[in-house]
Formats: C-alpha cells, structure tokens, sequence
C-alpha cells in the first residue's frame, strides 16, 4: 500500500514536471493552447500533494498559494484603478486604454513581452542572489553590459557546432561577468567600499566601455546602419528560435526565456539547498551571528557578488547571442535597472521573479501597442508600474496607516499601538 | 512601615486596568495603589506585563478597561504630555538624552523658561542647581551629557522629571545598567526623593533590590497582580515563587566536583584593540582547568567583549596567545576553533547567536551546515536537520510551536536555550560563556545556571564572564577581576563579598594577591 503510494507520487510528480515543461516551452513560445497545458499542471501538482500529504496539505498548500498571489493581485488592482482614474482625469477612456493594454500584452504582442521578460528576469534573479547575502547589486546594468560584450566577442569567434559553442558562450559570459564584479568584492571585503557606490560606478564604465568595443568589432562610425553595431556573430552561437521547432511562432522569439527559467530554479536550488546557500542566507540576515559561527563573511561577500555578476551577464547573452546577434550601442538599455524593480516586487524569491518578470515585460510590451494604437500616452504604463511597486514594498506600513484610520473612525482610539517590549511572543 | 503608608493619603490607584494587543491580553484586571512618598516596587518576569502597565499609566497606550486615579480623580491620557501634566514622570530604561547638549540643555528641552524665542539660561542653570542640591542629585549642570557616567545620566533624567514637577516618579529597572556602587548611590537618591514628598514605582525584576529599596512589592504573573505584599513581610524566596508560580531554587546546588589539575586552556599577556585602535586587552593572563567555571567580574567597558570576540577569532589580536589543549590558536580561524571543540554562548545572543528569521533547526545547524549530519548527497538535509531540533528542543526544554518556528519569534529565555543547546550538545572541551543571563527571568536563569554546571561537571573548561556578581558568585569556582583590560587580582569565592569584588573591580583596591 505505502508503496503503491510513493510510486503513485513519483509517477505524479513526473506528470507535473512534464506537463509544466511542455506547458511552458508551448507558452512562451506563443501557442495559447500551451497555457491550458500549462494550467493542467496545478491540479496535477495538487494531486502530488494530496497523495503525499493528504487533504490537508493540499489546504494549507492552497492557503499559501492565496496569500502569495493575495498581496500582488490586490496592489495590481488598486494601481490600476488608480491608472483608470488619472486616464479619465485626462479625458480618456479607461476602458479602451486597458483593452488595448491587455490585448497588446498577452495576445497581439505576447512574443515582445517574452522578449522583454527574459533579460529582466535574469538581472533580477542577480540582484536578488546578492540581496540574500545582505549585498545591494545596484550596477546589474553593468554586468549586463560586459555578458553582452564576453558573448559578442567569443561569439565572433567560435567554430564549433551550437551543441558545444552555446554552453561556451553562456559559461564564458558568466565568468566575465563575475569577473567584473571581483572589483566591487575586493573592495568590499579589503577596505568596506560601499557595493552600492562601486557597482554603481562600474555600469557607467561598463556601458561606455561597450561603444569602444563595438569600434573595436566591426562598428564603423563613418558609415554605419543606427544603432551602432558590431559585426554578427558565427550562427552556430545563437540561441535556438522557437520557430526552428515550432513554425507558428514568431520569428524574432527565442529560447532565452526557458533559460531564464532554468536559471531561476537553479539560483532557487542553490539558495534554498546548498551549504553556500544557506551560508549567504546566514550572512545576509545577520552577518555578526554567522561569523560567530565560523561563516566567512568575506568569502560569502564575494561569492555572492561574483554569482551576481555572473547571472547578469547573462542578461547579455540573451539579447546577444538570443535576439540581435551582434552587439547594438545602449543594447536595449535598462534592463540591468529595471532588475532591481522586479527582484524587489518579488520580495528576492527567485521563483516569483519569473513571474514578476514576465508582468514587468507584458506591462512594457501593452503599452507600446496601447500608445500606437489609441494614441494614449505609455507613461500610464510606467506609472502604474511604479505603483505597483510601491504598493508592494511598501504594504506593511501601508497596513499600518489604513488599519489606525480604520480603529480611529470606529473607536476613536487615537495611537498606533505596538506591544511592550517585553511582550513574550510565543504560545 | 506598611501600617504607616496605609494611612497616609492616596496618591494613584489603578482600577481593574485591561490592556489587549489584538489577540493577548498583557493587562487583566490590575488594581494598584501608590500612596504619597511611598516607593512601590512592580515585580515579575519578562512578558509579565509591568511595562505595558507602565506604559499605560504614562500615557502611551491607552488601556481597553478600567481606570486610573489620581489623588482620586479619575483621569484619562491621551498623550505622556498629559501624564506629566498631571505629575508623572519617567525615566526608561534607555536613557532619552541628547549626548552633544549640556546637562541643563537636557533637563530644560521642551520646557525652556524665557520669554518669545529666547531662552533665559541663567533661570534655567539656577533652576537646575536648586533642583540638584534639594534632592541631593549631584551633577556639574554645564558638562556635556556624552561625558557624563551612566550612572550621571540617569540622574540626568531623574532631574528632567522632577523639573516638570513630577510628584510620581516611575522607573523601568533603573538599576540594569549600573555597577554595585553606582546603585548604592541611586538609592540613596531615591531615599531622599521619597523623604522630599516624591512617590516612587519601580519595575524590576531583581528580587533583591525589591526587597532592599521598597515599602510594599506588587508582583505580576500573566498580566495580572498575583500578590501585594509589605516588603518586610517578604523573603526573597517568597518573592521568587510568586513571581514565577512554582517554587525556584535561586541560588542553583553545585556538586563537590573538582576540576582536573592540569589546565587546558591558557591567554598569555594577551593584548587586543577596541574598535578605535586602543588597547583594550592589556598583557592578560589566564588559565582554565577542565571542570572547573572560572568568573571573570567587571565593569562593563573594562575589555570583556574585546576579550570575548579575540578568544574566538572574531578581532585580530596584537600580542599574546591563545592555547588550547597546547596548541597556539591566534592564527586559527573561527571555524577551526570550533572545530577544535571550542564553544561559544555570546553576550548579545541576538546579534552574535542567532539569525532570527532562521527556523530553530536552521539556528542548530548553523556553524555545521557544512557536514553531516546537515548535509546528505552534498546538498541540505533539512528532515535530518530539523529531527535534531526537535530531540534537543526536548532535551533544554525549549517552548516553541515546532522546529521550524522562527528563533525571532521565542521569548529571550528560550532564544537563548537554542544556543545552549547548539552549543552544549556539540561536546566542547572548552565552553566561553559572556553574561548568559542578561535580560533572562527567574526560572529561565535558574535553568541557564544548572546547565552551565552540569557542563563543568562533565569536565568542560569554562570561561565565564558576567556583569552580574551574583551570577560569578553562583557558578564560578575562581574569581578574576577584570580592571582596564587585564587581570587585577584572583579571589576564593568561598572567602570573598560582593563588596570586595566590586571596590577591585571599580580600581579601588590595588592588586594585593
């Protein structure tokens, strides 16, 4: 019986895995019909749980899940009702404008808004890993810039077939990228330099430093196409386009958004799983208690940075060796930036940045197709991004203010309360 | 003294005050009463609910039931603006002083005489030196407050509320951060407030200075008062059994064990810096036998965290050596020293012993997450990790929902038998133990020091240093006093006093031994 019943998990869980997989690649690949494959998967998941855990578990597995989505659909909700009223305040229709926004994100341009997602997912799962060690990886930009220019480079280079030059390329851009950040992390651990000012000041370095090299590979500046741009790497060091295997899809979408994926449930894996994982969790929370118990704090500095440098770049590589094939000046700038808006609306979890991500780039990819065609202005779209972001990181005090005006208009008690201190917080 | 002040006029009463927290309840039905110049002493653990009450009658929380009077009027606070209004004052545990402004400066800020925008300092230095001298509260009213003693300080803020007319004065354990002699002279001070008119409640939860200082003792349990007693009519043991509601061996037995001759663990003419670069650690000397609690008493400041952080390897130190079982451990890191059995229950548990929003079991493991049993296939065995946690949160009687519930979330007693039990159950052979009941309760302080036994009754070396003379007292086999960074003398426990320990630790008596 209790054997029939962990083969009964295992064959689940096999399900689950194969129909997210295949979910996915069909999904972002642009095959709607891939989402329904996609959906399946919860029940699936759900059904795993109940074998292994029993009704139970699958309760407290859906309380989780609802309080997870709870916090963000409601603040995406709040800012875009907010968003509705400042487009009726200027004379426009909400109802179109959102139409537009929706039907440009997920139907229309839904490819763009894979594209969009991919580079941010990784610069965000970078800030989110040095995050973790207590570290503020602001120059995700930076790294970015030095993953584009290590995989432009080698890509101009490399003979070998996709099979072998691809992981060449992706492994050789996450060294460089890490070797980039080795500045920041020496400095960090030898003389306390502030990672948020030396990283900072490495993304400008980086971003110029790119223009020379695209003088260096290929870009003429007497007579080039706009934008600046190197010569196209060898065709064997690009990424796979969903198109070579699924013909529907558009032309342009590629197979860097699976890596992505890959990524974030390895950084996940390693965070939640590993000794170093759970040694940079250790620093990042209080750095003065691991090192108490024998944790290098600077050895877990420097990891942390060196991983972070390596998960930008490959940021780099995506839009590289993914979407341009060659190096274009000011790339598709600001993904490095806009990394530590979604780390940040993901709380640091890994898992939820793929998620994160993707609404990040959707919003992006609606609002240029609802500014072309309703001639609406896409700044609603940023500023209902920075809403967004504000209702998130800020809740908690958020919570606080409403919930005192919600007690004062009821009972006309007048102070915010806390407990004393020496309030015991167990039982 | 109790048939007295029953007689004499009622000052403040509390009656049936309740005070809930969404869920708890801190409050339950509490009446008190203060009668005028009378020192009341409000006894019980921590969580007990003394500073909720505390903070109720000062006009920060406003309380769910109830009332409070004063001189029989019923009165409600909206604000400590209108507590003081009406004669209470305050002075926190954490002292609300501006360091960079002048005594005076301090004492008069929010209340400064004079008219329009100026300020007329000559009133006010007048004023604060007549306060001084009628309370007998000596303090220069021009020096700065970051140069003054902590023990200054506070009589700081005892003048910043009586110069706002205090007549009730309250006081948040007003002795937690000061030495033997600084607290001699507070209640002398008190004393004299109380003969001055002034009524006086104090929280704290040493019974000694309860029973030394105060006319009648209220104690709280769970929020509510569980007794009311003339102090005379008290003995300590009473106190304590009241407090905790079971009955509580307070000084804890020690077995005759005696410790092995040889020592295993040695500092030689050891000198480290402070943060600042000067010298902390002076050419101290020490040794510690296995089986044996060696107590090294001082005043804080005197170089025992420098002492602490070098002898694990958390600062570089500038001379001297380390040894332990004959091998020089200076330029070992900290963890090759705990992989060389050396233990360490830090001073601020918070800071240097726990990751807080880590789960017990992640605290346990911590330090050996690296290796089995943590580790299985290379990667984290958090089953293995947390069965652990839950055979040693049965084993130091930890209360917590489960291992996996974050260390924040335990009470200081409990958050500090999470790093009893890491530390303990790893077998050292060398135990390093700084103030390990600071902050803790009667019964958690009981448990503590009989853990702390049973360990050097296993032949453990420990190296134990407190600020509290009762503690070096209780577990310490010898005494080291600590002076300026080294060692000033050794004493026999057994033929020593609180007294003598206190005037070597202050630098009062030269080195005699």
């Amino acid at each position: 019986m209790k054997r029939q019943r962990s083969a009964l998990a295992i064959a689940l869980r096999v399900v689950v895995i194969a129909l997210a997989s295949i979910g996915t690649v069909l999904y972002t690949g642009g095959y709607f019909p891939g989402g329904l494959v996609l959906l399946a998967a919860g029940p699936a998941y759900l059904g795993c749980v109940y074998v292994s855990a029993g009704a139970d578990g699958v309760r407290k597995r859906l309380v989780v899940f609802a309080r997870d989505l709870g916090t963000p659909l409601v603040a995406i909700t709040i800012a875009l009702l907010i968003g509705a009223i400042v487009l009726v305040a200027t004379g426009f229709n909400p109802l179109v404008a959102y139409g537009a926004l929706f039907h440009g994100a997920l139907v229309r341009n839904w490819h763009i808004s894979v594209l969009n997602a991919s580079p941010v997912i990784f610069t965000a799962l970078s800030v989110a890993f040095a995050f973790k060690a207590g570290l503020f990886n602001i120059g995700a930009e930076g790294q970015y810039y030095v993953g584009a220019m290590a995989a432009a480079w080698i890509g101009l280079y490399l003979p070998f077939p996709a099979i072998v030059s691809i992981p060449i390329v992706i492994a050789f851009a996450a060294i460089m990228g890490a070797a980039w950040n080795l500045i920041p992390a020496l400095l960090k651990v030898r003389t306390g330099a502030h990672e948020v000012i030396t990283t900072m000041m490495l993304a400008h370095t980086a971003r110029f430093l790119s223009n020379l090299f695209i003088r260096a590979n290929g870009g003429d500046p007497a007579n080039s196409p706009h934008p600046y741009r190197t010569t196209e790497i060898n065709v064997n060091t690009e990424l796979p386009r969903f198109q070579q295997f699924m013909p529907e899809a558009n032309f342009r979408a590629h197979t860097g958004i699976l890596l992505a994926i890959v990524v974030a449930l390895l950084v996940h894996y390693i965070l939640t799983k590993t000794r170093v994982g759970f040694a940079i969790r250790a620093v990042g929370h209080n750095k003065d208690a691991a090192r108490a118990q024998g944790i290098s704090v600077a050895k877990i500095t420097a990891v942390a940075l060196l991983g972070a440098g390596a998960l930008s770049a490959l940021a780099g590589v995506n839009q590289v060796n993914g979407l341009e094939h060659r190096l274009l000046q000011d790339l598709q700038a600001n993904f490095g930036w806009n990394g530590i808006s979604v780390a940040l609306l993901a709380g640091g979890n890994p898992i939820a940045i793929i998620f994160t991500g993707f609404l990040w780039g959707a919003l992006d990819a609606g609002g240029q197709f609802m500014q072309r065609t309703t001639q609406i202005t896409g700044s609603i779209v940023e500023m209902i991004k920075g809403l967004i972001l504000f209702l998130i990181v800020a809740r908690r005090h958020l919570f606080v203010i409403v919930s005192a005006w919600w007690s004062t208009r009821r009972r006309g008690a007048r102070a915010i309360e806390r407990p004393a201190m020496e309030y015991p917080r167990e039982r | 003294m109790s048939a007295t002040t029953s007689a004499r006029r009622v000052i403040l009463e509390t009656r049936s005050i309740s005070k809930h927290f969404s869920k708890v309840l801190a409050n339950r039905d509490i009446d008190i009463v203060l009668h005028e110049g009378e020192i009341v002493s409000l006894l019980g653990e921590n969580g007990a609910g003394k500073s909720t009450l505390m903070n109720v009658l000062y006009g920060l929380y406003r309380p769910t039931g109830g009332s409070i009077l004063i001189d029989g009027e019923p009165v409600a606070f909206a604000s400590p603006r209108d507590a003081i209004a009406r004669g209470l004052g305050m002075v926190h545990q954490h002292f609300m002083l501006v360091e960079t402004l002048s005594v005076t400066e301090n004492i008069i800020l929010g209340q400064e005489p004079g008219r329009g925008p100026a300020i007329d300092y000559a009133t006010a230095r007048r004023q604060v030196v007549e306060l001084s001298t009628t309370y007998g509260l000596d303090v220069d009213p021009d020096e700065r407050v970051m140069n003054l003693s902590v023990g200054l300080q506070q009589r700081v803020e005892i003048l910043k509320a009586l110069y706002r007319k205090a007549r009730i004065l309250i006081l948040d354990e007003p002795t937690a951060v000061l030495t033997p002699q600084e607290v001699e002279d507070l209640f002398a001070v008190i004393g004299t407030l109380r003969d001055r008119g002034v009524s006086i409640i104090m929280i704290t939860h040493k019974l000694e200075e309860a029973r030394s200082i105060s006319d009648r003792v209220y104690v709280l349990r769970s929020g509510q008062v569980v007794g009311e007693r003339a102090t005379a009519d008290l003995t300590k043991e009473d106190m304590a059994n009241l407090m905790v509601g079971r009955d509580v061996v307070l000084r804890v037995q020690r077995s005759g064990h005696r410790a092995q001759p040889d020592a295993v663990f040695h500092v030689r003419d050891l000198r480290v810096s402070d943060d600042r670069g000067r010298a902390a650690v002076n050419g101290l000397r020490l040794a510690v036998r296995p089986g044996e609690v060696v107590g090294i008493a001082g005043v804080d400041g005197n170089g025992q965290s420098e002492l602490a952080d070098a002898i694990m390897g958390l600062r570089p130190v500038t001379g001297g050596a380390i040894v332990l079982g004959g091998l020089d451990l200076v330029s070992c890191s900290t963890k090759e020293r705990i992989g060389r059995r050396m233990s360490y229950v830090p001073a601020d548990r918070q800071r240097f012993g726990l990751v807080l929003p880590f789960s017990i079991a992640e605290n346990i493991a911590l330090g050996r997450h690296d290796r089995a049993p943590n580790i299985r296939n290379g990667v984290l065995d958090y089953p293995a990790m947390r069965s652990r946690a839950r055979e040693l949160i049965a084993r130091f009687d930890i209360r917590a929902p489960g291992p996996s519930a974050p260390a924040g979330h335990l009470s200081g007693g409990n958050q500090q038998k999470v790093i009893l039990a890491r530390e303990f159950s790893r077998d050292p052979e060398f135990l390093l133990v700084s103030q390990p009941t600071r902050g803790l309760d009667v019964g958690a302080i009981e448990y503590v020091h009989s853990e702390i036994l049973r360990m050097r009754d296993r032949d453990v070396a420990i190296l134990l240093i407190s600020l509290e003379l009762e503690e070096i007292f209780t577990l310490a086999d010898r005494i080291l006093v600590l002076y300026e960074g080294a060692i000033v003398t050794e004493l026999d426990p057994a033929q020593t006093n609180e007294r003598e320990v206190g005037l070597y630790m202050t630098g009062g008596k030269e080195n005699t031994a």
